[in-house]
């Protein structure tokens, strides 16, 4: 084990190696620890590995792009910030699965919104997954390790926006109880540009902190990095292979292997699975790819009769969880705020010019987001080069989908709100609070008849004590191939109902230790 | 409604018919189209298509006559404050930022789901999309739109919403709106860089 020498952390910006730095066509890497992502589960991974003295790599298929060239348009962020440039989907193209790809991945591009996992959640998993060591007792100094370093805490009570006042004031008059949201985000601008990366680094992603301290802790990064293959020999994780490719051409610029001892897997829900399938390794279960889920959201939008200007602020300053939890009803309320492109396709006023008259009327306008706890019933596939995520809203879920949008559009009349639209295919507008009943019971769970998006895919490797039906044993290793770990949320058994960020830090942080234990 | 119904049949074979691609195929597109982002100056030089404007490399001429027709139908801004379609490069936006990016068998599925929804007005109008009045235009779209059919259901969905993303993605369209953009340079914050080691 050779002990790298510290250096102290940039004050800004990340040591990267990107396609446009490399001029060989082969690259033969020797290092003790490999990591496949570099986001939650990937920094926080390649920082707790290097700090005990390993020598780490970290391969991120996407770009590196420094905070200073953040666009703040969701239209560019999406087309440089998120995979396949914000166009994944799941195959009946209904359901946006919008993940970063870049270095630093969803931290980049997530609303920094913080939720400790529930116990609900927690004893579940021990009582139907053998989980019994993911324990309140083990994981809180976990939680309180991840809240401390990425400064996750309260929004003081100016970290709002106008929409979320509103919101505020409706929750008030129906005698409900917003929660005020916790975020990973230290003194914020305020710009309501969370989801299109934080040009002014408030918010505490991946890119400034995890990464630039594993970096200063002599780890290695690399951008435009894409993995094709977990290298194995014998049922004991060897390496990787990769391959680094120009973002401007698309073309192969080199061969990348890296021999490691340990290999962590931290790509995301969707590109784990694939990697593991690609690689015919960790699949004795048939488990790799299924159980995908992705709290589906639908954004009811409400239409004021005066201007509110909710487009800048506090990305995320409210939730309401009061029927959060399964047998309370399975959904989480959330604000948002929201720029013209989001906007422009989250409701269907009629063609031409009912439409053009709804988006002059965009200062007029506020969302609020239903998200479903939901069942594990998607799967990540990888079949002829192609990656599919099969998913179909599952009957029940999106029963609660409608138990929270009607929970929804109360708030938003109780707010002031002259009419609600619904995100369907079709026209549909609710004008009263009398019509919410109504019109909420006649929606049917059709496929391609609603505009939902999905910030949190989840579950596709989960974990488990039974090798049978689980892809990764409770110390984050795979059940088939020793010293191949997984560390993002493809290692959740089952949804959670709320953001799984903080689940996910908090996990591999855990995982690291395992690792580190396992390897002095 | 029940013409939609009755001509299911006609559908399928429309869709047997273009391209010889099938159902999936479509439904592919419109998990392209359902969350794409679009980037204004991103033209690269037309490589050929002496009949299509500039920065169009994506679209064939029917291809793009299409689109072009649904933006006139989709996005009218006579008589309000929005700019006109006309001052904005929608279809070189749709061309150069979000075709441009799309997976080749997505690509591939999208152009069979542009000829597909041409054709989807023969059986009720007796004529294609591109030949549809204003008001037949809107009517088919909103009648597909509440189809029974899914891939009548998210072609239509899909296609406006890239159509619109390539309109809305330029900021020019922003101030009509009363939305100012980019505040980070205009509002002066600092960034506050790396976050220290933690000491513990």
């Amino acid at each position: 084990m050779t002990k790298t020498i510290e250096v102290k952390v940039p004050k800004h910006g990340l040591p990267v190696t990107q396609a446009a730095d490399v001029t060989d066509s082969r690259i033969h890497l020797k290092v003790d620890a490999v990591v496949v992502g570099s986001g939650a589960g990937g920094a926080i991974s390649a920082y707790e590995l290097a700090a005990q003295g390993k020598r780490v790599v970290v391969l991120e298929a996407g770009p590196y792009v420094p905070s200073e060239k953040f666009a703040e348009m969701m239209a560019i962020a999406m087309g440089t910030l998120y995979q396949d440039h914000g166009g994944q989907n799941n195959s009946h193209g209904d359901i946006a699965v919008l993940q970063g790809a870049c270095v630093g991945g969803s931290t980049v591009v997530n609303a920094a919104l913080c939720f400790r996992t529930p116990d609900y959640y927690l004893k579940r998993w021990a009582k139907e997954y053998g989980l019994t060591n993911l324990n309140l007792e083990t994981l809180t100094p976990y939680f309180e390790k991840v809240e401390r370093n990425l400064g996750i805490a309260p929004n003081q009570r100016h970290e709002t926006s106008p929409g979320a006042e509103l919101i505020n004031q409706g929750l008030n008059k129906l005698g409900m109880k917003g929660g005020v949201a916790k975020r990973n985000v230290k003194d914020c601008g305020l710009t309501g540009f969370c989801f299109a990366g934080c040009k002014s680094d408030r918010k505490q992603s991946m890119l400034v902190t995890y990464l630039p301290w594993a970096a200063a802790k002599g780890a290695k990064i690399y951008a435009d990095t894409r993995v094709v293959q977990v290298l194995a020999d014998q049922g004991v994780a060897k390496g990787v292979r990769a391959e680094i490719i120009d973002p401007a051409t698309g073309m192969k610029k080199a061969d990348l292997q890296v021999d490691a001892p340990i290999v962590v897997l931290a790509a995301g829900p969707v590109q784990t699975p694939v990697l593991l399938l690609r690689s015919g390794l960790g699949n004795s279960s048939g488990q790799v790819g299924k159980n995908f889920a992705c709290h589906p959201t639908l954004s009811l939008t409400a239409e004021f009769d005066h201007p509110v200007d909710d487009f800048h602020g506090a990305t995320h300053s409210l939730y309401v969880d009061e029927h959060t939890l399964p047998e309370e009803g399975g959904y989480l309320l959330l604000n948002a705020v929201q720029d013209p492109v989001e906007a422009s396709f989250q409701a269907e006023p009629g063609t031409g010019e009912r439409y053009m008259a709804y988006m002059s009327r965009y200062r007029n306008t506020i969302r609020l987001i239903t998200l479903i706890h939901d069942k594990n019933v998607g799967e990540v596939s990888w079949k002829d080069g192609v990656k599919q995520i099969h998913y179909t809203v599952d009957d029940e879920d999106f029963e609660a989908m409608k138990a929270g949008l009607k929970t929804n559009a109360r708030v938003l009349f109780a707010a002031g709100a002259a009419r609600v639209w619904v995100p369907s295919s079709q026209r549909l507008m609710i004008e009263s609070e009398a019509e919410i009943d109504r019109v909420i019971d006649g929606l049917k769970n059709q496929p391609a008849r609603y505009r939902y998006t999905s910030f949190h895919p989840q579950g596709t490797c989960r974990m488990g004590a039974d090798r049978t039906t689980s892809v990764v044993n409770p110390r984050g290793e795979t059940h088939d191939v020793k010293n191949l770990y997984v560390a993002d949320a493809s290692l959740l058994p089952t949804s959670i109902g709320y953001n799984p960020s903080e689940t996910v830090y908090a996990l591999a942080s855990y995982i690291s230790d395992q690792i580190n234990a396992a390897h002095p | 409604m029940t013409q939609i119904t009755t001509m299911t049949p006609d559908v399928l074979q429309a869709i047997e018919h273009v391209g010889r691609l099938g159902r999936r195929d479509f439904l592919k597109f419109s998990a392209a189209a359902a969350g794409l982002a679009a980037a204004g100056g991103l033209f690269a030089p037309l490589a050929s298509a002496a009949d299509l404007p500039p920065g169009i490399r994506h679209l064939s001429g029917p291809e793009y006559a299409v689109f072009h027709r649904l933006m006139e139908v989709a996005l009218p801004t006579r008589g309000t404050a929005l700019v006109p379609t006309a001052r904005i490069p929608v279809l070189q936006t749709l061309d150069g930022a979000l075709l441009a990016t799309m997976e080749a068998h997505i690509l591939k599925g999208l152009k069979g789901g542009i000829a597909y929804f041409n054709e989807g007005p023969t059986a009720m109008f007796g004529k294609p999309f591109v030949a549809l009045s204003d008001i037949e235009a809107r009517a088919f779209c909103d009648i597909w739109a509440d189809s029974d059919e899914l891939p009548q259901r998210a072609l239509v969905v899909g296609l406006k919403k890239l159509v619109g993303l390539a309109y809305w993605a330029n900021p020019p369209t922003w101030a009509p709106l009363g939305y100012d953009g980019p505040v980070t340079d205009k509002w002066n914050l600092k960034s506050l860089g790396n976050a220290p080691m933690p000491t513990a």
